[in-house]
């Protein structure tokens, strides 16, 4: 299967401020995401995480190797999913869906069904601040979607929901990605958010980042979030992570 | 011992809630003000009664001159050729202040270029930029425009930096990210989230403007409400100066609550929405 999310040999470091010497958090980095594949990235805090998903991104430029995502250097279409739902709250829900839509070029018919699709078919003329952090979430999700992607990043999507809400747009994330399929990278630090999503589990040690393993997701979708299969992985990322630490 | 039985505690729903709170809300909107003019207006009698002259006018004396300056045209005519000069000294001001704003906001060698420029324009009064606009253009309509325009960039352009400066960055990233075009990020990022900006600046601006374009009529232009402050000043007529400012006021109050509040109301609806 040819890669889609593709860095190759990549170096990025910072100039902390205060500090002269640049702290390095990526050296020669590799990292491969096959075509429809949803790869979940964890390992501790302030590792680099989120460096990875700023150049898949486009964010920000390598200082060596390259990043590319689909066939040039960027996708033909990019969705992301933000911590916070990052919404216009001056424009309507419609409309934040609709300027995602517009600019891919897409119809935004597919963002008014959609909205539908996460619940919130009712609200296209309500403004963002009249929504719970939930239905935002749902919405930022659909926004994601309704640029029908090639390529999705998902950024800690729903670390700043309460676990209910979460659960429940963890299963509307699949339900969704069933029906796009497009390739995508998650990172989060919910190791048991990871097993039940990804296809495949990158657990990341460092600085600067590497790979400490990788780990295989056995499970058809749909998946069932009781599985205990994914609490075993759970605990297996888990182990691998204090091994590293 | 006291025992809190469950009717006693604080736990309980209100017995009733506040009836109409609309028209409380109204009352508290609008009688205080109302309150303070009429003591202002029994205060001002008062006084006009005790001194007994001329250079005190009762409040029959300015209604019959407000009436007169009224009912003949003359303040529709005045007021509308200050207005116009105010509204091009606003045009000329926001184009400078928005692209020294864009400049500023962008570039931090823009911002510490324009710093002293910002300042300096802070600083000097109104008057100046009257008296040296007259000098500079003569008896003409650029000298009230550039008065204007000199006097408020300045606030304008303090307050557009701001502005942008205040954009928020994750928005940024978003708007990148989902490859919104230029011109779609000017107008469903920028321009809303300066907006409110726009207008704390232009209400400002507007009171500055008004006191340099008073300023600049009453030294070097035939019309305007400055012109016939001027004359009612040489006759010391001062029932006709405190109609005319009276009669500017009210336009002003009607601009600030009729225009600027309803525009403000209009792009700023999506945040007085109720929360989930």
């Amino acid at each position: 299967m040819s890669a889609v999310i593709q860095f190759r040999h990549v170096d990025k470091s910072y100039l902390r401020r205060n500090s002269s010497t640049p702290e390095t958090v990526l050296k020669h980095f590799s990292l491969e995401v096959a075509r429809g594949e949803l790869v979940a990235v964890v390992g501790p805090s302030g590792i680099g995480k989120t460096t990875l998903l700023h150049l898949a991104a486009g964010l920000e430029a390598p200082d060596a190797g390259t990043v590319t995502l689909g066939a040039g250097t960027r996708p033909s279409r990019l969705g992301m999913v933000f911590q916070q739902p990052r919404l216009f709250e001056w424009r309507s829900v419609g409309q934040n869906i609709d300027l995602a839509a517009d600019a891919a070029g897409v119809d935004p018919a597919l963002g008014r069904k959609l909205l539908a699709e996460v619940e919130l078919g009712n609200y296209a003329d309500a403004f963002p601040l009249s929504l719970s952090g939930g239905q935002r979430q749902r919405v930022a999700l659909a926004r994601a979607f309704a640029v029908d992607p090639d390529v999705i990043l998902l950024d800690e999507p729903f670390s700043a929901l309460d676990e209910l809400t979460a659960r429940r747009l963890r299963a509307l994330l699949q339900r969704l990605w069933a029906n796009a399929s497009p390739t995508g990278l998650l990172v989060t630090h919910n190791t048991l958010e990871a097993a039940f999503l990804a296809d495949r589990v990158i657990v990341l040690g460092g600085p600067p980042v590497r790979i400490e393993r990788i780990i295989e997701i056995d499970r058809p979708r749909p998946r069932a979030t009781e599985d205990s299969y994914f609490f075993d992985v759970h605990r297996e990322i888990l182990g691998t992570l204090e091994a590293a630490a | 011992m006291s025992v809190l039985t469950h009717s006693e505690t604080k736990l309980q729903p209100r017995a009733a809630a506040v009836p109409r709170p609309w028209l409380r809300d109204t009352l508290i909107a609008t009688l205080p003000p109302l309150l303070f003019c009429v003591l202002l207006a029994i205060g001002w009698e008062a006084m006009a009664r005790y001194r007994s002259s001329p250079l005190l006018p009762g409040l029959t004396d300015i209604w019959l001159e407000l009436k007169d300056i009224a009912v003949s045209g003359d303040a529709v005519t005045q007021i509308g050729i200050t207005l116009q000069r105010i509204f091009l000294g606003f045009i000329v001001a926001y184009a400078i202040a928005i692209a020294i704003g864009l400049a500023s906001a962008r570039s931090r060698i823009a911002k510490t270029f324009f710093e002293p420029a910002l300042v300096l324009g802070l600083t000097v009064p109104g008057l100046v930029w009257a008296l040296l606009c007259v000098i500079w253009f003569g008896l003409s309509l650029q000298a009230s425009v550039f008065a204007i325009a000199l006097g408020i960039a300045p606030a304008l352009a303090l307050s557009i930096t701001q502005g942008l400066s205040a954009v928020d960055a994750q928005l940024i990233e978003a708007a990148h990210v989902f490859r919104l075009s230029r011109r779609a990020m000017l107008r469903h990022l920028w321009l809303p989230a300066i907006m409110p900006y726009l207008l704390s600046g232009a209400r400002l601006g507007f009171s500055l403007a008004w006191k340099v374009v008073v300023l600049v009529e009453i030294f070097g232009l035939s019309s305007g409400v400055g012109y016939r402050l001027n004359s009612a000043f040489s006759s010391q007529n001062v029932a006709a100066m405190l109609a005319w400012t009276l009669a500017f006021t009210m336009m002003m109050a009607f601009i600030e609550y009729g225009i600027m509040q309803s525009i403000e109301r209009r792009v700023t609806r999506w945040k007085r929405v109720a929360r989930v």
